[in-house]
């Protein structure tokens, strides 16, 4: 039996006190209990950022990267131990701006990995500057005339982009969260959680408040929501833009069932590439090739 | 017996597997071979070369100066024509209008009607080279069935009537050239047939990494670097790894990053644009004592620069990338036997230690095609280091293992992720033991001082320079790393010919370096020269950093080509007629100045 405290650590989080990410990491913990997951078992990835140190809050194995860098390392992970549970975090500027290029490529191969993204729409640890999920007309210290970007949509770019699981979260609604994330980790391949993850120092716009008049759970509001629905899901997806950002639906967007990239590999189909003996291997025949 | 051929053609010509094919049939004839391409970065269009150096004798790099030259294209024959031997040959395509171009009298011209040949035979206009190659092989008779033979085999999975047909096109050629009594006079016959293997530099990289335990490589496709993943990717259900085509080469080495955390032995490979690219994660490596392997195959920079040829100018590049102070080793292959046994080694070292470790090769060694002996694999023995095995003992609640615990040798134990309480993580911030992030001052220094203390052992893993030619006493020395060891070899023969007492000092273990090992190699040394395929004599820099050695020539080349034997014992003879005196730089550039790139440009 694995408990929630088992994968307690002793050092107090550094965030700001009300900052989104504690309830991510409890929601993690949660679902990583509800799963039964051993602590040796779990690999949890980041980037660089607030949200990127939660690897050392969780007492499983952990990987803290390079700024934009966690998908690829994860990725390199699940490669070589495909028997390990690997999940990704990271903020929006970490994973939609400086890594987008894996965001995007990593989608496409389907590894069965988990990406959280805490979507604070701001740079928090660099102390607020605009990030690509900015709303257009907030105030940054890098927009003091407020951001004229077309915010990138995290969600729709993965229904598009070939992720086969696709959800949101708020951070101020823990329970549902929890089971979010629960259900990303279980579901074979690449699942994206994009959590709306209240900056309360840095950013006054998307604040708790603001999400709690605004999200609606997609589950509930709209029981006939189909996720194996591609088009269904990318109108759910634009409707913080068709509403201006009036009405945010949170839950599973989309869910599609597709081999994953390990699936196609039959040199790890037995054992994973660690389990495989390093010594030994005769090269003379491709010698003669 | 040291006889030269060249097939030149346009690129699409087929002339890289023309020349591959002739390396492996004089192979296995029991001759040493050199394969020697060059070909402008153009897919189409470009002039493409191979040559092809056959002797009895050892031979270690291409020779200036070609025999039998076979030109598919008029450029073939309007290149080449400087650099031929006396007495030379050329067999051309019977279509190219020769009408405009400057003969030389002692250079006998054949032509053949390769289309004709080839199409009467039922073959296509493809086939041509294989025509002009069996041509070749007749022109110094080599006998028919070595050919017959080596195609059978090497198409053998195109079935039997591609089989036929290349046969009959390779015959028509051969048969030609025996019924119009074109002879070159000198004849190659097979001495001892045994299957010897062929291979170039970086499939000698691939086949010593994976040999050394490599599972995991990833890259993004970069000259003269590629041909590693392809072989490794063609090859990798063969083997049991996993060779990934990644989206750029920062997530090449990320991917590398995360499969070696994972316990997976991890190499990338690239040319300079893409470790460019891969410098902030180098250091990644070395702050999360992540074990990785990156082989670095230098063209010349800076930028694009020239993909397709060769220079040694990473050197520094490689000693310096990414940001802060951290320990890392340089290998520098100058052979394909090296390079085998030293990128096996490098992984090794990087588990050992915990730390990067480069594989510098570069365009010369990496895709010139060498006949060698089989590697001795008994040889490789792979040694892991402080890697865990089975669970650890229990930890208290809520603490994490001590994977970054401060040790005498800076080398700490690393569990994999799997392995029951040893979690931690890794990060790319300064931590402490436990890999939790820390800006502690005492810690910082501490996690400084632990990582840079694996040198110390290091160093004794470094092995000393190779020494060549005269050991005791020389009256001149030259100095090489990695692959410029090839030409200087056969330079140290061509000198002494003449009668110098020439030593030869060839550097692969290039950093960190011994001094005690450099000054060894060096006594009695007489006049010394470090032989440099880069600008700035950057090896020589570091001899006088590391070693307090001083060099007393600078013998640089940095054109695009590497030196020829011939280039280094000239000038050498050039300063010994100067009793070794004079200024310190030695530059050579190639006389003919050939621009492949762009033929248009000559009027052709
Ligand atoms: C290569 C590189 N560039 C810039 C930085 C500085 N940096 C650290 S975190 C960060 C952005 C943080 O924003 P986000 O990713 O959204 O995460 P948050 O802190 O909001 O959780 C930046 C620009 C860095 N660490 N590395």
């Amino acid at each position: 039996m694995v408990a929630i405290a088992d994968y307690n650590v002793r050092e107090k989080s550094q965030w700001c006190p009300g900052c989104g990410n504690f309830a991510i990491v409890g929601a993690l913990k949660g679902a990583l209990a509800e799963l039964q997951i051993p602590q040796h078992q779990a690999v949890i990835v980041s980037g660089i950022g607030c949200s990127s140190k939660l690897p050392h809050y969780v007492n499983t194995y952990g990987f803290e990267s390079l700024h934009g860098r966690g998908l690829p390392v994860a990725s390199g992970i699940k490669l070589a131990n495909n028997r390990l549970t690997v999940i990704d975090v990271g903020g929006d500027g970490d994973g939609y701006g400086i890594g987008s290029g894996h965001f995007l490529h990593i989608m496409r191969r389907n590894y069965d990995l988990t990406y959280i993204v805490h979507d604070n729409q701001i740079y928090g640890l660099t102390t607020g500057q605009a990030s690509p999920t900015s709303q257009i007309g907030m105030k940054t210290k890098t927009t003091p005339h407020g951001v004229v970007e077309t915010p990138f949509n995290p969600l729709s770019t993965a229904i598009n982009g070939g992720a086969t699981f696709v959800a949101r979260a708020f951070a101020g609604d823990m329970a549902h969260m929890k089971e979010i994330f629960r259900q990303a980790i279980s579901h074979r391949g690449f699942a994206l959680v994009d959590v709306f993850q209240p900056c309360v120092t840095f950013n006054k716009l998307n604040t708790y408040d603001f999400f709690t008049k605004r999200v609606y759970k997609l589950e509930e509001q709209d029981p006939k929501h189909d996720t194996g629905n591609r088009m269904l899901a990318l109108e759910k997806a634009y409707e913080q833009v068709k509403t201006n950002y009036e009405r945010l639906p949170i839950g599973v967007f989309f869910k599609e069932d597709r081999p994953t990239y390990e699936d196609t590999l039959p040199q790890i189909k037995d054992k994973a590439l660690v389990e495989q003996p390093l010594a030994g291997l005769d090269i003379s025949k491709a010698l003669d090739d | 017996m040291d006889f030269v051929f060249k097939i030149a053609g346009q690129a699409g010509a087929g002339v890289m597997i023309t020349g591959r094919m002739m390396v492996k049939c004089f192979t296995r004839g029991g001759y040493n071979v050199i394969g020697y391409p060059e070909y402008p970065s153009l897919v189409r269009g470009g002039h493409n070369t191979v040559q092809v150096r056959v002797s009895d004798a050892q031979i270690n790099s291409p020779r200036r100066e070609c025999d039998l030259v076979i030109a598919l294209n008029k450029d073939a024959i309007f290149y080449h024509m400087e650099s031929m031997a006396q007495g030379g040959m050329i067999i051309y395509d019977q279509l190219i209008d020769t009408g405009r171009f400057k003969l030389r009298p002692d250079v006998r011209m054949h032509a053949l009607p390769l289309s004709k040949l080839t199409l009467d035979v039922g073959g296509t206009e493809q086939m041509k080279n294989t025509a002009a190659l069996g041509a070749a092989l007749a022109a110094v008779d080599y006998p028919f069935e070595m050919l017959e033979t080596l195609i059978r085999e090497e198409l053998a999975r195109k079935g039997e009537e591609v089989i036929k047909v290349n046969i009959s096109a390779a015959k028509a050629g051969y048969d030609f050239v025996k019924t119009n009594g074109i002879s070159f006079g000198s004849q190659i016959k097979p001495v001892h047939p045994e299957r010897r293997p062929i291979i170039t530099g970086n499939e000698a990289i691939a086949l010593g990494a994976v040999r050394g335990g490599m599972k995991f490589y990833a890259a993004y496709p970069m000259t003269p670097a590629s041909s590693i993943l392809h072989y490794l990717i063609d090859k990798e259900r063969q083997f049991g790894i996993i060779a990934k085509q990644t989206e750029d080469e920062i997530a090449a080495i990320n991917y590398a990053i995360g499969a070696a955390f994972a316990g997976a032995r991890s190499m990338v490979g690239t040319s300079g644009g893409g470790f460019a690219l891969m410098v902030e994660a180098l250091g990644l490596a070395a702050m999360s004592e992540t074990p990785l392997v990156v082989a670095l195959v230098q063209r010349n920079g800076p930028s694009t620069g020239l993909p397709t040829w060769t220079e040694q100018g990473d050197l520094r590049f490689a000693l310096h990338a990414s940001q802060g102070d951290f320990p890392r080793v340089i290998l520098a292959p100058g052979d394909v036997q090296e390079a085998f046994f030293l990128t096996a080694k490098a992984h090794n070292l990087s588990e050992k230690y915990q730390i990067p470790v480069l594989v510098l090769s570069d365009k010369f060694l990496s895709e010139t095609v060498f006949s060698t002996e089989r590697f001795d694999q008994s040889k490789v023995i792979i040694e892991r280091g402080k890697l865990v095995k089975g669970p650890l003992p229990a930890l208290a609640p809520m603490a994490r293992w001590k994977r970054y615990a401060i040790t005498e040798d800076g080398v700490s134990e690393r569990a994999l992720p799997g392995t029951p309480n040893g979690m931690h993580v890794a990060t790319s911030y300064e931590h402490d033991e436990t890999g939790f992030s820390s800006e502690s001052f005492v810690m910082r220094a501490k996690q400084v001082d632990k990582r840079a203390s694996k040198m110390k052992k290091l160093l004794k893993e470094m092995e000393p320079p190779d020494v060549f030619g005269e050991k005791e006493n020389a009256e001149v020395t030259l100095l090489t790393w990695g692959s410029m060891k090839l030409p200087a070899l056969d330079a140290l023969a061509l000198l002494a010919k003449k009668g110098v007492k020439a030593r030869l000092v060839s550097f692969t273990h290039v950093y960190p370096l011994n001094p005690r090992h450099v000054k060894k190699a060096l006594r009695n040394s007489g006049a010394t020269i470090m032989v440099e395929n880069n600008s700035t004599a950057q090896f020589a820099g570091m001899l006088r950093e590391y070693a307090g050695v001083k060099v007393d020539f600078h013998m640089l080349k940095y054109d695009g080509r590497q030196f020829f034997a011939e280039q280094i014992a000239e000038e050498t003879l050039k300063l010994r007629e100067s009793g070794y005196k004079g200024g310190q730089r030695v530059e050579v550039v190639e006389k003919e100045d050939m621009e492949y790139y762009n033929p248009q440009r000559h009027g052709l």
